[in-house]
């Protein structure tokens, strides 16, 4: 099996003048953790997740202060989240993307996804036009269903 | 980038050509052209720097201008190995929690004032500076620092200025402060004690002289603080903002850690005591107590070594060092060391003037490590010529330490705590914003070092 017979090919998308705000609101209603930012040619040109989100509104240093706990939600978090909803997704959005090709074999897939820990691939042409996207319960579905299709 | 590499091809060639031209040989050229490579290399193309002294290095030796032996022996794996079990030690300690802990120090001090938070902040700032180092120190400043002007709504600019300049002036405190403390200790045969009783109460003395310069500087956003303090009232939130279970491991993190500081300040007695060569001690237990580390987190060990080391930065000084030696090696700072003690009248004074004047200019642009790299073996050339060398040392390593306050470039602990004002707040501060208040406490602070070195007799 292929990347291209199990990509969702009806994708939606962020476009990178679409506002925080809105691309927040389209998450929570398509209920998904994160969504690719295409730009007016069809180009993917970046990633959107809720990690991206997380870690706006969570200081930079937390890792380097080493182990803490947080008692109570400082106020910075409200004036961190005024500021995160004026930001354009161009912004916010995560630039480095790994990517698939139409082509690539279910194992391949998987094997990327694991490696570099991501929850969805976009599936990308030569141009670098978006065709589809990979989610990991996608690719679960196709293991199993070629596991039965062998037994 | 063409261009720029263009001026590190010329400018290094040139010297090469210019000290051919004055009668040195091929090899003392070759020395010159490469190390000034590679310093222009991390003014001109920082993240290229260790690409740039790995190609310096292979053409030093193909060249023979030096030997394999001798890149080993400048290399100074006493000093790298003393820093690799520093860095374990801080990696242990940031782990079990001990920086958060401090974070919370800070956020609880009660009856909190304006006055009395920017008096913390630079105490703080010095003494971990001093007893861990300059760079881990101001991440958990800044951590404090951000949280407390959050929560009353100040600009935590100046606070972060304040912060880093009493970094800078702490480092130099002890070996500990800054690479180029044990660097500066292990080449002059200087100890832990020599740097408590010469350096560390100078250094307080130009922290309490750079408090009150910063006091009077930022009088405005003091007084802004101290009203929204009166507005807020007390800090009940910050209090309870953050907490550190007090769990077996940061006991026992903390107790290796103090232990490691009390050998440490007691290693030159320990020295004699034992009959051992100067710093065998100094250096040994940070290696031993990484040891017990390692044996105690085996399961983490690797952990530590490939993540809380920089191997990046360790292997970039191995070779930075060993390509500065190759000065000495080929007797080109003896030429220098011989002029620039004639220049200066074979006068001890005016030569510590020099070394400290010249190593707060050149650290106020260049890495204070390549810089003190450089002047080692000229300081050490000075030998051959019968001069005392102790002042010397001491201006270095406080020329070193307080001209990174200078520019905002200046020191490694600057661009750190810039780098997260940056990513956090999205403030970028312009290079005169930081370069006035630099300069005057940067020039005061060496002003006083200065008339310390000449006049008091301890430094002699």
């Amino acid at each position: 099996m292929k990347a291209r017979e199990i990509m969702t090919k009806d994708l939606t998308g962020l476009s990178p003048e679409h506002s925080v705000k809105e691309a927040l609101e389209l998450l929570k209603k398509m209920r998904i953790s994160g969504l690719p930012v295409i730009d007016k040619e069809g180009k993917l040109i970046g990633m959107l997740t809720e990690k991206e989100i997380l870690s706006f509104v969570l200081p930079s240093y937390i890792g380097a202060v080493g182990r803490f706990i947080y008692e109570e939600n400082p106020k910075s978090t409200r004036k961190k989240l005024e500021e995160l909803v004026k930001l354009k997704v161009s912004q916010l959005m995560r630039k480095e993307v790994v990517t698939t090709t139409e082509e690539a074999t279910l194992r391949e897939v998987a094997r990327i996804m694991l490696i570099h820990k991501a929850r969805r691939l976009p599936v990308v042409d030569k141009a670098g036009k978006i065709v589809g996207i990979v989610a990991r319960p996608d690719v679960l579905e196709a293991f199993i269903r070629e596991a039965e299709e062998i037994k | 980038m063409l261009k720029k590499f263009a001026i590190l091809i010329a400018i290094s060639l040139g010297l090469g050509f210019l000290s051919r031209n004055i009668g040195l040989n091929f090899q003392q050229a070759t020395a010159i052209s490469i190390f000034s490579a590679s310093i222009l290399g991390t003014l001109l193309f920082w993240d290229f720097r260790l690409g740039f002294a790995l190609i310096g290095t292979s053409v030093l030796l193909v060249t023979r201008t030096i030997d394999l032996e001798n890149v080993i022996k400048f290399a100074s794996l006493d000093v790298i190995l003393f820093l690799v079990g520093m860095m374990v030690l801080v990696g242990l300690l940031k782990e079990s929690g001990f920086f958060a802990w401090i974070v919370q120090l800070i956020l609880r001090v009660r009856n909190l004032t304006a006055l009395k938070f920017v008096v913390i902040i630079s105490v703080v700032s010095a003494l971990l500076a001093c007893a861990v180092d300059e760079v881990t120190a101001i991440i958990f400043m800044v951590a404090a620092i951000f949280e407390i002007c959050d929560y009353f709504e100040v600009d935590a600019v100046p606070f972060l200025i304040i912060s880093v300049l009493a970094t800078n002036i702490g480092s130099a405190a002890t070996v500990l402060g800054n690479p180029i403390g044990i660097l500066i200790a292990s080449k002059a045969g200087l100890s832990f004690e020599d740097f408590i009783i010469r350096a560390f109460p100078l250094a307080m003395i130009c922290l309490a002289v750079a408090i009150f310069i910063v006091v009077i500087w930022y009088r405005k956003p003091i007084r802004k603080l101290e009203r929204r303090i009166k507005e807020f009232g007390s800090n009940e939130m910050l209090i309870k903002l953050i907490s550190v279970p007090p769990e077996r491991d940061l006991k026992i993190s903390l107790l290796v850690f103090g232990l490691t500081l009390v050998f440490i300040s007691l290693h030159y007695r320990l020295e004699l005591l034992w009959h051992l060569e100067p710093n065998t001690v100094l250096l040994t237990i940070p290696l031993f107590s990484s040891g017990c580390v390692m044996i105690w987190k085996w399961k983490k060990a690797r952990d530590y070594i490939e993540t809380d080391v920089e191997w990046w930065t360790l292997l970039f000084f191995m070779l930075l060092f060993a390509q500065a030696g190759t000065l000495k090696f080929t007797g080109v700072t003896d030429v220098l060391a011989k002029n620039l003690a004639e220049l200066a009248g074979n006068s001890i004074s005016t030569l510590t003037g020099i070394v400290l004047w010249a190593s707060v200019i050149g650290s106020s642009i260049l890495d204070n490590v390549v810089l003190v790299a450089a002047f080692i073996p000229v300081i050490q050339s000075f030998q051959g010529l019968n001069l005392n060398l102790q002042p010397l040392w001491w201006a270095l390593l406080f020329g070193g330490c307080f001209g990174g306050n200078i520019t905002l470039i200046g020191s490694t602990a600057n661009i750190v705590a810039l780098g997260i004002l940056e990513k956090d707040k999205n403030i970028r501060i312009n290079f005169f914003q930081w370069f006035w208040i630099g300069l005057t406490v940067g020039l005061i602070t060496t002003g006083i070092v200065w008339v310390a070195l000449l006049l008091l007799p301890i430094y002699r």
